[in-house]
This record gives structure tokens, sequence and C-alpha cells, in this order.
């Protein structure tokens, strides 16, 4: 037994040393850097100095890490649901048909997942500006007004539909796949007791679907508090809030304001925060 | 270390005037060959520092355009604060300096005896980039003083007449308003710039920072910056102005198609709109001084970005990349050839007063029918408030702007609270940040 230990070791060391020096050290580095604050002294550079809990006691109460949690919670609301449903939709839908076009389709879905967030966003952009967009001049063809999709109160949703558009068809292949996996006999039986398309649908495949479901829905919820590559192109096409997603306010207080220390606490927080929100799932999942 | 630099006086070829140059063989190099990390977003830099590689064979220069303004200051930041991986050369602007220089990452460069070479450049850029005289972060690069830069052809389309005061320019927004039915705005009021705006203040007798001993003042909501941005909110209200973003294909776009018929620009702006609209519309633009808030008054511009070089503390080469630094700025060659072509307005006295800028067959002259472009921007630049500084904490204050400038415009705010807020919100962000700050 303790000599298959050693060799499990040894098999899983590749894998270690990577995990390690990459994300767990960069975390505990996090750590040990949000314990301080910055003390200044005249006009030269800050001294780093221990201030214990101090940067932790500041995040609870700023209001605009707050309100950049409450952007997370209130886009995770709204667009988790939308794209899975969707997914669902697309997957079953796919699975129902056969032939040439329908392939075609299943790439065309799936696309968007290829292309880099990075790139995809500057593309959205374009599309969003008020007044080059094709969308908007439509509108103004048809004396409609225009959208101003960069608003401050529409932006957020602007953000979900280019997720929604990457995302889609991601989780669309995975639970086509778990389609293709139910048994045929399972549906073979359906038929001879009666079942019409909508029972199978109902009774068949969404319940072997839920696992996979609640997979996605779990990768989802991580995916949105992680938000950031999206925000972060739109900025310079017009005005986005600092914390229009908790992982930009973080940002830029690290790179912009050079405030290390306190971004170290703002991220610690949130991963406690994405923990505490995805952890029951993954042990009900785990203990299934 | 007095006559460290002697000067130099080098005839220039085919122009009457000399130009005159620091002598840079006071400065040694560390012995190469070595390569030089530049960062830098000005466009055409590579082909100045190809004519330093012919000056000094043993030094390279790699040239890396890694985002202009934000983009490439947070990148510099990061390196700072790990130590490593920064280059040795950076371009920051003039407002940005002071987030750099607390941070402790900057060479001073005032050892290798580059004080000696203050008297060949614009004084109040070598006073921004040696707030106290002595410390020496950055050699000037260029300034950005402002001016009006119209489309003459849509002007003599609809009869509009070149504004001398604030007055008259909104008297002919409104006309032009009225005359294409608000298809063509005057100009467009940049909302996610806060240097444009604060140059406007500058112009009107704004101060935004002091540092005095130990502690700052701050006074972003001084009844300075309020007349300026009545007066624009009123415009913005009337729908007489534009509110597009700077900087995007939006704005290049209604500027190259003729839905904004002027542009309040800094001297690099002609420059980069030439390039942005790849010489479409060009030969219709002229630039005029900028408009005064009365008649009788002195005449005052303000400044809008500008940039000096920096040289990095983690630099391997710090003689090697000042000497680069200070021969880019005051060197003849590179000085302009970074105006003709690229519109980057020189730092150098010598380089404003050469003849040599105005040449009608190239941009930015081209791009305005010929004109002497330099010249209105050389007099603006005269016209300048030298005491202007501003803080570290600077970054947080210009993406601030754009936050209130946003609520002024769907209508949430007046201007009034959105100067309050934007003052106390910064003032919030600077003491928090430990600064010992007042408003004032």
């Amino acid at each position: 037994m303790r000599r298959y230990r050693k060799t499990a070791y040894l098999f899983l060391t590749p894998f270690l040393t990577v995990f390690i020096a990459f994300y767990l050290a960069p975390v505990c580095y996090a750590l040990y850097l949000s314990l301080f604050i910055r003390k200044r002294i005249g006009v030269g550079p800050p001294k780093e100095v221990f201030g214990g809990l101090a940067n932790y006691i500041r995040a609870v109460q700023d209001t605009d890490f707050l309100n950049g949690l409450k952007n997370m919670f209130v886009f995770g609301v709204v667009q988790v649901p939308i794209m899975l449903g969707l997914a669902i939709l697309l997957a079953l839908l796919l699975h129902q048909s056969r032939g040439f076009f329908m392939k075609i389709c299943r790439t065309a879905f799936f696309m968007p997942y290829g292309i880099p967030t990075a790139i995809g966003a500057l593309v959205w952009g374009y599309l969003y500006s008020a007044n080059l967009s094709p969308f908007n001049q439509i509108l103004q063809a048809l004396h409609q007004g225009k959208i101003e999709f960069m608003a401050p109160a529409v932006v957020l949703f602007s953000i979900a539909n280019i997720v929604t558009w990457t995302w889609t068809g991601y989780n669309m292949i995975t639970l086509f796949a778990a389609l293709q996996n139910i048994p045929g006999d399972l549906y073979e039986a359906a038929r001879v007791d009666g079942a019409k398309t909508w029972d199978i649908v109902r009774r068949i495949q969404v319940p072997l679907l839920w696992p996979t479901l609640k997979v996605l829905f779990i990768f989802s919820v991580i995916g949105t508090s992680q938000l950031f590559t999206e925000a972060f192109v739109l900025r310079p096409l017009g005005y986005l809030a600092d914390n229009i997603t908790p992982n930009l306010y973080l940002y830029l207080t690290a790179a912009r304001d050079a405030n290390y220390s306190y971004a170290g606490a703002l991220a610690i927080l949130l991963a406690i925060l994405v923990f505490a929100i995805s952890g029951p799932f993954i042990r009900r999942i785990a203990s299934r | 270390m007095a006559g460290y630099f002697c000067c130099q006086l080098i005839p220039s070829a085919g122009a009457q005037s000399s130009y005159q140059e620091p002598d840079y063989s006071k400065l040694k190099p560390e012995s190469g060959p070595l390569t030089l990390e530049v960062w830098t977003w000005v466009a055409g830099l590579d082909k100045a520092a190809r004519l330093f590689e012919q000056a000094y064979p043993d030094i390279k220069v790699h040239v890396n355009n890694v985002g202009a303004g934000s983009v490439e200051y947070q990148k510099v930041q990061t390196a700072i604060k790990a130590g490593s991986g920064g280059p040795d050369v950076a371009q920051i602007e003039y407002d940005f300096l002071p987030s750099f220089i607390v941070t402790d990452g900057l060479t001073d460069l005032s050892k290798y005896g580059v004080n000696d070479t203050k008297s060949f450049f614009v004084p109040w850029t070598w006073g921004q980039i040696s707030p106290d005289g002595k410390t020496v972060y950055g050699i000037p690069q260029d300034s950005g003083p402002m001016a009006l830069l119209y489309n003459k052809k849509i002007f003599d389309q609809y009869g509009i007449t070149v504004p001398t005061t604030w007055d008259e320019f909104a008297q002919q927004a409104e006309k032009l308003f009225q005359a294409t039915g608000g298809k063509v705005k005057l100009v467009d009021f940049v909302p996610t710039q806060a240097p444009w705006f604060i140059g406007l203040a500058w112009a009107n007798g704004a101060e935004l920072f002091k540092a005095q001993g130990d502690s700052w003042t701050q006074s972003l909501n001084s009844p300075e910056c309020q007349k300026v941005l009545d007066f624009w909110v009123d415009l913005i209200k009337k729908k007489y102005v534009a509110t597009i973003p700077d900087f995007t294909p939006e704005f290049y776009n209604a500027v190259g198609s003729g839905q904004i018929a002027a542009s309040i620009e800094a001297a690099w702006g002609p420059g980069v709109l030439a390039a942005s609209l790849n010489d479409k519309t060009s030969g219709e633009w002229q630039v005029a001084p900028l408009p005064q808030w009365s008649k009788g008054q002195p005449f005052r511009s303000g400044n809008w970005g500008g940039s000096c070089d920096v040289v990095l503390k983690q630099s391997k080469f710090p003689k090697a990349a000042t000497l680069f630094c200070l021969w880019l700025n005051a060197a003849k060659g590179p000085v302009l050839s970074n105006w003709v072509s690229y519109g980057i307005f020189p730092a150098a006295l010598s380089g404003l007063a050469s003849p040599d800028l105005n040449q009608a067959d190239k941009n930015p002259g081209k791009f305005c029918g010929g004109q002497n472009v330099a010249q209105v921007y050389v007099d603006a630049s005269k016209a300048v408030n030298v005491d202007f500084a501003w803080s570290p904490w600077f970054a947080f204050v210009n993406d601030d702007f754009n936050k209130q400038i946003a609520a002024l415009i769907s209508g949430s705010m007046t201007a009034k609270q959105a100067l309050d807020a934007w003052q106390e919100d910064s003032l919030k962000n600077a003491t928090g940040d430990g600064y010992d700050v007042k408003g004032k």
C-alpha cells in the first residue's frame, strides 16, 4: 500500500509542481500582502507596515466593492439561467435532428467559444458603438431611435450578451454529449409505453441531463465571479464603472492605484465568497 | 558640474538659424553591445531609434508599443512592483508622472548631469519632470498646448466664422445646429478624457493640485473649473455639441464623415487625426488659437497631454538609457522627424524655433492645407500657465472624471454636483491611500 502511494505521488508530481508554483504560491503571497497597509510620510514612496485585518475591514465597508459584488449577483441571476436554458434547448433540438445542416449548426453555435475573449469583445465593442452599430443603423432606418449599449444602466447586460454568445455553444456541446450517452433502449421502452416527444424530453432527457447541468451551473457561477476581459476591453470605448465587475475593481486597485495589499485582500474575499456559494453544490454532486 | 554639457552649435543645412544641441559625448553609456527596451506609443519612433543606432552602433534599441496611456502605465506599475520585467525607457505623460515618482521606481537622472541640459527645453515642461528643481525624473518629449482645429470646408459651407471668444463659439455652435438640423455638431465634448477638460480649465486659470511641504491640496471643484463645465453643459443640453468618447472608431468616423466640424486639439492632435483618418479630409483643416473668455484678456491656453521619457531603476543600462532619452528629445533629427509626419510637438526649444517645423507637404501641415501649424501651437505654448502641477493619485482622478461626466450627460447630476462628487471621490481615494490632502 505504501509503495503504491509513493508511485501515486510520482505521477502527481508534474501536476503538483505547476499547481503549487502557479496557484498555491500566488494565493499565499496575496494572503501575505493583504496583511500590510501603506503609511505615507511626506511625498516619498509609501512604507508597507503590518496592518493585521485592516484591509479586510476596509473592504467590507467599501461601497464600491460591495456594489461590484451586487453587479456580479445581478449578472449571475439573469445571465446564467438564460444561457443554460438556451444551451438545453439547442442541445435537444440538435439531438432530435439529423443531417448535414444540423452538423453545420452545431459547429456554428460552438464557434464563438473558439474565438479569444479579447477579440470577441473588441468586435462586440464595435457592434455596441452608438452610431456605427449595425443594430442602431437598422433601428434608425426604421425610425426607432437607437440603443445606447454602453450607457451605465445597460452596459452590464451588453456584457452579459457577449458572455452568452461565447459560452452557450460550449454548454450546448457538453449537454449534447450527455444526451448521446442516454441508452437507446430507454427511448424504445418509452415509445412502447406510448410516450410522446414532449414526455421523453420531460421524463427522460432532462432528468438524465441533471447531473451535467449542475456541473455546468457551478462552472458558470465561478465564471461569473471571474468576469474581467469583456469589461476591460470595452472600457476604453466609453464609460464603464470601475466596479462593473469585482475583478475589474481589484485589478484597477492593483495596477492603476498600485495598492497591491488592498487588492490582495479583495481577491481573497472574493475567493472565499465564491467557495461559499459553489461549495455546497460541489459537495452534493460529489456525494452522489 | 557646471558646464558639464556645453553648448554645441550645429549649423543646420538649408536653414538660416542654428539648431542647438547638448553635448552628448559627456554622457558615457555602458560598454556595449547592448539592447535598450523602449516602451512608447508614439507612431514612428522606431524610425528615430534607427537614427540613434547609426550614431551609436553599440546600442540597439527595441521599440515596443505595449499600448497607449493607461494601458502602458498599468504594465509599468506592475513591473516596478515586481522589481523586474519593465523596459529601460518608458513614455509617461506629465499628468501621470507623480504616480510613478512615488513608487520610487524611476532613476534620478540628475546624477548623470542632465540638469545642465535644462536650458534646451521649454521651461514649464522641465518643471513637470523636475518638481523640486533638483531631482530629474525624465526628459521632456513633447507638450500639448491647445488650439481649435476646424474643417474650413464645412465652416465655409455653412458660413461659420472662426470664434475668438467662447461666447462667439456658443453662437456659432447654435448657428451650425440650426443650419444642419443638428446633423453637424461644432465640436465634440470629450466625455472620457479628463485631461482634455482639465486643459480647458487650465486655460481659465484653474490649478488642481498643490504640494505644500508634506501635505497636499486638491481643488477639482474650483470656480474656474465650474465656469468651464457650466459652459459645456449648456451646449450639451442643447445638443449643439457631440459627446463621443475620443480615440474610438466612432469618433474618427464622425470627424471623417463631416458630422463634427471642429475639434479642440492639443498640438499632437492634428498629427493623430491625420494618421487615424488615413488622410481622409486631408487639406480641409485649419488651426486657430483657442477661444478666450473675454475679448481684452491676455491670451491664454491650456495643455493636454505631452509626455516625457523616464528611465526605470531596474534598467541595467541607465546611462545608455539616459543618453537615448536626451538624444531622442534634443537632437535635431528625431525632434523634426517626430513632428513632421507624426505631429509630436517638441519640448526642445531649438525644435520649436526651427523653421524646418513648417513643412507644407507633410503632415500635420499637409492635413491643414499647408498651414504653418507649429506656429499656432508655439504661440499657444507660450500662453500656458507654468505653475500647474499634478498629484500622485491622478490615475484615480482621471478615471473618476468619466463616472461623473456619464452621470452629468445622462441628466442625473448638475455641473456643480458632478464637480463636487469628483472632488469628494478623489479626496476619499487619496486619503484612503495615506495622503495628507485637503480640499480647497
